[in-house]
């Protein structure tokens, strides 16, 4: 109450006109140019996804018998693997692998994380407590042998491994929701809307989720990388995804083999794709982190 | 139909709140054993420095927290001791309108949804009903229906106190608590929201609960007040009585404190001694001894009760005044 | 001769948009007022009208992108605009003393009540340690604080709203200034505790012979408190006059609607036409500033007002001052 006439005109100074989709995307080049350059290397990778067939010049699982790991030339750009398939259309045709997972298991985990941050946010209590040392739990595992574990037990599809990483990283959206629960819990427009006699799950879903999310958001690009990252790495290890799939986890370790023979191209195309879309993830991520969280943003 | 003879919409009996503190056995008394009832039509104004425990009575009446003894008895329904959920359909018919409009709405939502969430909760009008009824609504509060569209941070704070009524008024509930409705608006825009809460009150049969520490604000709304002090009621009277007879040693030091906007006001002020006790130690026998200027001994052990002072109409808990001797000045 | 003399103060906001183009908010526009030795100037308005800024500009306070680009202030005639750093800062916390509004964050959270009122003491006066402390006593015995002695050793946090605003006010008198500013010294603590601390303040300034202003958005405040009054609207002043004169025949439109909203005032089903939306000070109309909620305003208008007399010292800034119908809707 001692301020209310400095807080009141403050809100006046500080309330932001709305910008156009155009304008925003100006703004976060001049923001955050990482972000920028992040999000063209989604953007880029996404568009080989969406028009793959009309961007490769071969079939990806085509073989080719007589051109068995023959190097980069004009026919094949980067040169051919141990089957003799087209590298160049087989690195185009895994960013379809890359977003088909880290997509789905993202969404995943939103779907889970979400509702558990937001009901233990909002009830707290035992529940609470118990939930939040559970996920602490699973924290001191490297999620990378958890994953292992439980694609190895339930059996090597595309599914398995969607579910896993979805489920594995909900912990991580329940987290950052239920901390922004907190905080709004006891916030007069949430003691409003019970006033006005909304059901809990309303207060959950309609007044705290669209307050509550802005945390989670930020965070999906860096834990889509974390997705493409970690299903490489299983299809690396021969556990998920199998070759002759072109998908890039796959890819390099059939290319790992001939990196001792001399044919560096079969594992260095897959593995620079990989590490180029990982790293637009985490740039456009970070970006966004610094621009959505609020804290950053006051400093500016 | 005249109050008297209409049974209460509310009626709170001892009512008691005490919030916990960081350590064992030590409690803040919010609350401590207060009654009152507003009849339909009736405006009640609740008056008391901040921290006297207006808010936590308007939270607690409304079962926004859980009151910790006494009853609530309303429209004759006793809802003290009721589960939460069994609370729900009730709040058709209680609403309350909060001190900060900034804070109250949530800014997700577009004013027109904001006004008609209660009618979607509590009706089973049909979407097209409801525009209706918003618009009607907008009208009512005096928003202009421009602003049905935006969301809250397009509107300035007289404006989203409107909405805040409107909302409180949609299912046309028997009983609205006012906590502090004006107290964080600019001057420029208060006059406006008194005169929307006065135009209403003349609409509705409601029972009103005007809690503000504007002491000009409360007159010109309340038909009777109550004078809080550390959770106690200390003085209940018609409005006019309570400003121009007060008959607590408290009320009188209060309202000789009030600055009314009026160079040529003759006031005798009386002003306090000290401060308000802390709510954890509350003192002993009539809390207001420590700084009373006609404090007795008997004052540190008897509690005083709400007594007649004056006519029947007119209530105050005070030991001197048996004796005559509460006058301050 | 005047103590406080300030001629058509004009303060900017000069910042540079996204697209680099200069913007101007013209937050003062001429301000013109005199404060004498042993009165108290009100300077009333609604939020944002410029009365914090009025205050800083005065005592070389403002910090960029605010710059003051016109007019004169003279403080027992020298003029303090075209002063010397140093020769300001001498001036500054010694003849001038300002209290602000939230007196917590005006303290020093790491430092006694007592070392801070001696520290002041002693950076512009060459008296010893001892000397300091026996003033600091003094002085917070003359703003009310019970056994200052034993409170020199408390921590700012220790205190109350109350308590600290006090404290504050007993460091402005440590160096026995000439002219006392406090901006909005009362808002937000309770009735009773502004009452105590504006009573002390009255006080201070009779005894003192000092001059006050005391800026503050409370008709009653001014009401009761002060001599004479300044009314401001969108970063100039509309009227000035002794407190009597300006509550009795408000001769600015502004003014006649400020007194008309407050609760004493305030006719209910009357419909008071006030409030709306401040100018744009990056933008200000031509001519009146008032026009866009002036229910007066019409061809004239378009051209700045002169300020007029209406009676003696008594002038307001509209060009049908003193003839404006009494009650026109
Ligand atoms: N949630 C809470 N937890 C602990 N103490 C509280 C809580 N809410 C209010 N109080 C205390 O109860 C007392 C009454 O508060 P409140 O009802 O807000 O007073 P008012 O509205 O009259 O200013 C105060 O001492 C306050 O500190
Ligand atoms: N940095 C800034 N840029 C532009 N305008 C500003 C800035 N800071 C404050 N203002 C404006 O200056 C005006 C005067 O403010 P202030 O003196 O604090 O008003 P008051 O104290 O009367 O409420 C306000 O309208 C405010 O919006
Ligand atoms: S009971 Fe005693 S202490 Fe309390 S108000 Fe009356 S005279 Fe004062
Ligand atoms: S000059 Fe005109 S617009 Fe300005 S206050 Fe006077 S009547 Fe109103
Ligand atoms: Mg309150
Ligand atoms: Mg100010």
């Amino acid at each position: 109450m001692p301020s209310e006439t400095t807080s009141m005109a403050l809100r006046e100074v500080t309330a932001e006109p709305e910008f156009s989709l155009w304008q925003r995307i100006i703004g976060l080049t001049r923001r955050s140019p990482t972000a920028a350059v992040g999000l063209g290397i989604i953007l880029f990778f996404g568009m080989l996804a969406l028009m793959a067939q009309y961007l490769m010049p071969h079939e990806p699982e085509l073989v080719y018998a007589e051109r068995v790991l023959h190097p980069p030339s004009s026919e094949h750009l980067f040169g051919t693997d141990g089957n003799g398939m087209d590298i160049f259309s087989r690195v185009i045709y895994g960013a379809r692998f890359g977003f088909g997972i880290a997509i789905p298991a993202v969404v995943l985990a939103l779907v889970i994380g979400i509702p558990v941050g937001l009901w233990t946010g909002y009830r707290g209590g035992m529940v609470d407590e118990a939930l939040m040392r559970f996920f602490d739990g699973l924290r001191v595992f490297p999620s990378i042998i958890l994953a292992l574990a439980v694609v190895a037990a339930t059996g090597q599809s595309l599914i398995n491994v969607v579910i896993v990483l979805g489920v594995l990283d909900s912990p991580v959206f329940a987290r950052v929701v239920r901390s922004e629960v907190l905080a709004l819990r006891s916030s007069v427009f949430v003691e409003s809307a019970i006033a006005a006699g909304n059901p809990t799950w309303r207060i959950l879903f309609i007044h705290l989720l669209p307050n509550a999310i802005q945390g989670a958001m930020a965070q999906t690009a860096v834990r889509a990388a974390w997705a493409v990252r970690i299903s490489a790495t299983l299809a690396f290890l021969g556990i998920g995804i199998q070759a002759p799939t072109p998908e890039w986890g796959a890819m390099i370790r059939q290319g790992a083999e001939f990196m001792i023979s001399g044919q560096w191209w079969v594992a260095l195309f897959p593995g620079v794709a990989l590490i180029l879309l990982v790293l637009g993830l985490n740039m456009f991520g970070d970006g966004m982190q610094e621009i959505l969280n609020p804290r950053s943003r006051a400093e500016k | 139909m005249t109050a008297e003879q209409t049974s209460p919409v509310l009626d709170v009996r001892g009512l008691v709140k005490h919030f916990p503190t960081g350590k064992r056995d030590q409690v803040v008394h919010a609350v401590n054993g207060v009654n009152f009832s507003i009849r339909p039509g009736e405006t009640l104004g609740m008056v008391g420095e901040s921290g006297s425990g207006k808010s936590t009575i308007g939270r607690t009446v409304l079962r926004l927290t859980e009151p910790t003894a006494g009853k609530i008895a309303f429209q004759g329904q006793e809802i003290a001791e009721m589960p939460m959920a069994a609370c729900r359909p009730l709040r058709a018919d209680m609403q309350m309108v909060f001190q900060d409009p900034w804070s109250a709405l949530n800014p997700r939502m577009k004013v027109r949804d904001l006004i008609a969430e209660p009618l979607l909760l509590h009706t089973k009008m049909t979407r097209g009903e409801r525009r209706d009824r918003t618009d009607e609504l907008a009208g009512r509060v005096h928003l202009s229906t421009d602003f049905l569209t935006r969301y809250p941070s397009d509107l300035s704070g007289g404006q989203l106190q409107r909405v805040c009524i409107a909302r409180a008024i949609a299912t046309n509930p028997k009983l609205i608590i006012l906590d502090e409705p004006t107290s964080s608006l600019d001057i420029s825009v208060r006059a406006g929201i008194l005169e929307l809460l006065a135009e209403i009150k003349q609409q509705t049969e409601a029972a009103v609960l005007f809690i503000s520490h504007d002491l000009g604000t409360v007159r010109l709304i309340s038909d009777r007040i109550v004078v809080l002090y550390l959770g106690k009621i200390v003085e209940y009277a018609d409005a006019d009585a309570v400003f121009e007879d007060a008959a607590h040693p408290y009320t009188q030091s209060l309202m000789s404190a009030h600055l009314p906007a009026n160079p040529k006001a003759e006031i005798r002020r009386h002003v306090l001694e000290g401060e308000v006790p802390s709510p954890i130690d509350m003192p002993s026998g009539c809390a207001f001894h420590t700084r009373c200027p006609v404090a007795i001994e008997d004052c540190r052990r008897t509690e005083p009760q709400l007594e007649a002072a004056g006519n029947n109409t007119h209530q105050a808990a005070c030991l001197r005044i048996l004796d005559g001797k509460n006058r301050i000045d | 001769m005047n103590l406080l003399q300030v001629r058509d103060l004009e303060t900017h906001f000069i910042s540079r948009d996204i697209d680099n183009r200069v913007r101007i908010a013209h937050a003062l526009n001429g301000i013109t007022f005199d404060v004498e030795e042993g009165e108290i100037l009100g300077i009333v308005g609604e939020t944002g009208a410029g009365k914090s800024l009025t205050a800083q500009s005065v005592v070389g306070l403002l910090r960029p992108p605010a710059r003051i680009v016109g007019g004169q202030v003279r403080f027992e005639g020298r003029d303090l605009l075209t002063m010397s750093e140093d020769d300001l800062n001498a001036i500054r916390g010694n003849d001038i003393a300002m209290v602000v509004q939230n007196p917590r964050t005006s303290l020093d959270p790491l430092s006694r009540i007592g070392d801070q009122l001696i520290r002041i003491r002693r950076a512009h006066s060459e008296s010893s340690e001892a000397e300091a402390r026996s003033r600091a006593v003094e002085m917070m015995t003359a703003v009310g604080i019970p056994d200052p002695e034993l409170r020199l050793s408390a921590w700012p946090h220790e205190l109350s709203g109350g308590m600290a605003q006090r404290v504050l006010i007993a460091m402005a008198l440590m160096n026995e200034p000439k002219l006392l500013i406090a901006d909005e010294p009362t808002t937000g603590l309770d009735v009773t505790v502004q009452a105590q601390i504006l009573e002390l303040l009255r006080d201070l300034v009779t005894r003192m012979n000092m001059g006050a202003i005391i800026i503050t958005h409370d008709l009653g405040v001014v009401a009761n408190f002060c001599d004479r009054m300044a009314v401001m609207f969108a970063g100039g002043i509309v009227e000035t006059g002794t407190v009597g004169d300006v509550f009795e025949n408000p001769a600015h439109p502004y003014t006649s609607n400020l007194v008309d909203a407050t609760p004493e005032r305030l006719k209910i089903g009357r419909k008071a036409v006030f409030g709306g939306a401040p100018p744009d000070l990056y933008n200000l109309p031509d001519g009146c500033h008032h026009r866009d909620r002036c229910r007066f305003a019409r061809e004239e208008c378009s051209t700045p007002p002169p300020l007029r007399e209406v009676g003696l010292k008594h002038v307001a800034r509209c060009h049908f001052a003193g003839e404006l119908p009494e009650t026109a809707q």
